[in-house]
């Protein structure tokens, strides 16, 4: 039997706060939260502005003896998981644990903590190496790590498919819960800052500024010039519905549908037109019974990227091609930054837009590439029964999830 | 709607033993060894020196010509030799026209693109070299793979990398299954992909997991595992859409299992409460009985901790009956190759299926009196299988469990 999916919590732990409610206030009360990057010395490279997560403090959601064996990342996608599950008033026991899972996408994983195993194996002796690093080296730690702090058995997986790696995640765990396989699943991703992609993504002229413009993120904007990175773990309660009516509990939202879909791409690189991308919304509104015209609202994945914005754009002109009923439309890393596994804290954002009526505002934006219905300034009062997250990541990899307001 | 029945239509692999899927079959069938020094980098600062490599890999020869090899790392170029053996062995190469928006990609991750990177970043440490070619790491994400056989073959369905470590090619069939079962494509090209590479080399190292000489799977004197490289790829499909094209059928998908021990980074939980759970929910999923199992493709990492849990496991699931079911550890030939591991497990599962045959697992000298099944230690064994069981288990406790069937018309259950 095919089950309904519904979101009951969320968890963040973002550059605009920690927490629902902080993020809440901050987002749709159109703070940025891009400042210049402490984490490492930017002095040599141009760009100099990141959205890092500031004022967390991972104790305050893990016991200390799991999180001394955490990286970062892994302390942000675990308290983002607790908060989650405690938002959703979830009780972990042993009569359900085995029925509860962890599914995240991750871009770039441990990361850092590669680096730093690798510096001793490369700079001294592969027989320096630490093994104590080598737990956080691989890309399934923070959902191996959550599974272990939060003491459950379900399905435990891990998405690592660049920008959509999130989105991926979730319709991975919303399908696992329509088949019977899990009753609750904690799903979304995360990624962190580090002084090594930050490297990698300077080469590839990924970076604002460029062309001698200002360092700025403005997403779907005439003049943008590149992104700003992000940083921070969104994580989402996914629960099918009769447990979530067995016991009482009021959700967000529900999963209404999911897309996913390819296009030729060059290495690293994004296709030359929009079919692609188009297919994973056309394919999400299939499978959630819908025509384009009931989507109310959309939170895309627009960064400032010259070609990756242009792309989103026409897709969302192609989809949504009917006059008087497109859907509004917020790119909410203009607040946020480039996050990479982004779609979790997006994900949460559109259960927060639903359950409060309220459209987030996309910072950066004055002169939109294109006629779309775009939100600049948040606006309240409006009512959502149908919204859709997007996911595009270079390389050709596209993913939508629609999330559906109950009643 | 119903949900579809999901075949497999084509093999493709390369690893230690083997660059063809018919040369693999051979070779598990005469038990041959591919663990030997290894040499796509120099050992010479290592602790251990062994491992599974895949001898003259030649991609150009294996890939057509109109495909790029530009910007495609060790992994990348193993996986896409094995998707063209694969997709010409299921008569879909080239993709037909009709098919190309709808065939999806779903690939289980390792290392990447690492070994190339690991050039680099040390160029970038030490300040040395012609200065940093960052372009290598256009590949460096375990995701090149899907994306450089989706853009190449030009098709558009779903696409996806999981990366769950040792169980990541064991996810995505399992996902590529769902995704076929459940109506979101017709033909799912899934598997896994694995370089050898100095990080994870001198990380197993570190962890004092790997046998200096070569595995021993549930031997008493077993020192932990070899590693290896690789790629398995098969073509899934579902049965309508194959029996429409007339397509040889090797095997079906019967089912697939998940679960996480939520015990320990690296180690096992030792009673494996976890692995038997993910064994459990895969005959489940299945609709198949523990009587029906013929043979049990183990993880068998020859870890200590590994070959003893998953051996409690299997009694834990199957009780008595676990003496009488032949367990067998390819990775005593091939060594473990991680990411592709599930995967290329996969192809030996369909194989046995398809030519009546379990395999051995080769090295094993001492018995361990608490790991006392059938390892199939005497060589490889003729006999007609129905229904294989493929188990992975992976760090982070992610196991996967994936049941193969001999496919039969009536797709009666096989309980």
């Amino acid at each position: 039997m095919l089950r309904r999916v519904v979101v009951t919590g969320v968890g963040l732990v973002t550059p605009l706060g920690v927490g629902k409610d902080v993020f809440t206030r901050h987002l749709f009360g159109g703070l940025s939260g891009i400042r210049p990057i402490t984490l490492f010395d930017t002095g040599r490279f141009d760009a100099k502005l990141g959205a890092q997560v500031r004022d967390f403090t991972p104790q305050d959601f893990i016991r200390p003896a799991t999180l001394r064996r955490m990286d970062r990342l892994s302390q942000m996608t675990t308290a983002a998981a607790r908060m989650a599950l405690d938002d959703a008033g979830f009780q972990i026991g042993p009569h359900n644990r085995d029925r509860v899972g962890v599914v995240l996408g991750t871009c770039f994983g441990g990361t850092d903590v590669a680096a730093q195993f690798g510096k001793v194996l490369f700079t001294d002796s592969p027989r320096r190496a630490n093994p104590i690093l080598v737990p956080n080296v691989v890309m399934n730690a923070p959902a191996g790590h959550a599974a272990i702090e939060l003491g459950v058995r379900g399905v435990n997986t891990t998405v690592n498919h660049r920008e959509v790696s999130a989105e991926t995640a979730m319709a991975y765990a919303a399908a696992e819960i329509v088949r019977g396989r899990a009753d609750v699943i904690l799903t979304g991703g995360g990624d962190i800052i580090s002084e090594f992609y930050f490297n990698v993504l300077t080469h590839f002229h990924t970076l604002s500024p460029q062309n001698g413009g200002m360092e700025e993120i403005r997403p779907f904007d005439v003049q943008r010039n590149g992104t700003i990175v992000g940083e921070g773990a969104g994580i989402v309660c996914l629960e099918s519905l009769e447990s979530a009516e067995a016991r009482g509990a009021i959700p967000y939202c529900e999963i209404a549908g999911w897309g996913l879909s390819a296009a030729p791409a060059g290495p690293n690189d994004w296709p030359t037109d929009a079919t692609g991308p188009s297919l994973a919304m056309t394919r999400a509104l299939a499978a959630a019974h819908i025509d384009p015209g009931e989507i109310d609202y959309v939170c895309a994945a627009a960064n400032g990227g010259r070609r990756s914005d242009r792309l989103e754009a026409e897709a969302l002109g192609r989809v949504f091609a009917t006059p008087g009923r497109q859907p509004r439309i917020s790119a909410i890393k203009g607040s946020l930054g480039e996050g990479f596994s982004s779609g979790g804290i997006r994900a949460a954002a559109m259960a927060l837009s639903i359950q409060n009526r309220i459209l987030a505002p996309t910072l950066g934006l004055f002169q939109p590439l294109s006629p779309l219905n775009f939100v600049l300034k948040a606006e309240t009062q409006v009512s959502i029964r149908y919204g859709l997250v997007n996911g595009v990541s270079s390389g050709g990899t596209f993913a939508a999830v629609i999330m559906k307001k109950i009643g | 709607m119903e949900q579809n029945r999901v075949v497999v239509t084509g093999l493709g692999t390369v690893n230690a033993i083997a660059r063809s899927v018919p040369e693999f079959s051979r070779a598990l069938q005469a038990g041959r060894c591919g663990i030997r020094p290894v040499t796509v980098f120099d050992t010479a600062e290592f602790r251990t020196h062994n491992g599974g490599e895949v001898q003259q890999f030649a991609p150009r020869e294996m890939i057509p010509r109109h495909f790029s090899l530009k910007r495609m790392s060790r992994a990348d170029c193993m996986a896409m030799a094995a998707t063209i053996e694969a997709l010409n062995d299921a008569g879909l190469f080239a993709v037909p026209d009709k098919l190309r928006g709808e065939m999806g990609v779903v690939i289980g991750g390792g290392a990447g693109g690492m070994l190339e990177c690991e050039a680099v970043y040390r160029d970038y440490l030490l300040g040395t070299g012609r200065g940093v070619a960052y372009s290598r790491f256009a590949s460096f994400c375990c995701a090149s793979s899907a994306d450089q056989i989706a853009s190449q073959l030009r098709i558009m369905g779903p696409k996806t990398t999981f990366m769950t470590a040792c169980s990541s090619g064991a996810t995505a069939i399992g996902y590529a299954r769902d995704l076929i079962q459940t109506h979101m494509a017709p033909v799912v090209i899934c598997g896994g992909t694995e370089p050898l590479c100095r990080i994870t080399y001198a990380a197993f190292n570190a962890l004092q997991a790997v046998d200096p000489e070569y595995c021993k799977p549930f031997d008493k004197n077993r020192q932990g595992l070899s590693l290896g490289e690789g790629s398995g790829i098969m073509i899934l499909e579902a049965l309508s859409h194959a029996r429409q094209r007339g397509a040889h059928i090797y095997g079906e998908i019967l089912g697939y299992g998940v679960s996480c021990d939520a015990h320990h980074m690296t180690a096992p939980d030792p009673e494996g409460a976890g692995a038997a759970l993910a064994m459990r929910r895969a005959l489940e999923d299945a609709g198949v009985s523990t009587e029906a199992v013929d043979y049990i493709n183990a993880h068998g990492t020859a870890t200590p901790a590994n070959d003893l849990m998953e051996t409690k496991g299997i009694k834990t699931v199957f009780g008595r009956r676990a003496y009488q079911i032949p367990v067998s550890s390819t990775k005593s030939m091939i060594g473990h190759t991680l990411g592709a591991a599930g995967a290329i497990e996969g192809v030996v599962a369909v194989l046995a299926i398809h030519h009546h045959f379990i395999p051995p697992t080769i090295h094993h000298q001492t018995p361990d009196p608490q790991c006392d099944l059938d390892f199939v230690t005497e060589g490889a064994r003729a006999s007609d299988i129905n229904i294989v069981l493929s188990n992975s288990f992976a760090f982070g406790g992610n196991n996967t469990a994936v049941v193969f069937g001999k496919f039969t018309d009536s797709g009666v259950s096989h309980a």
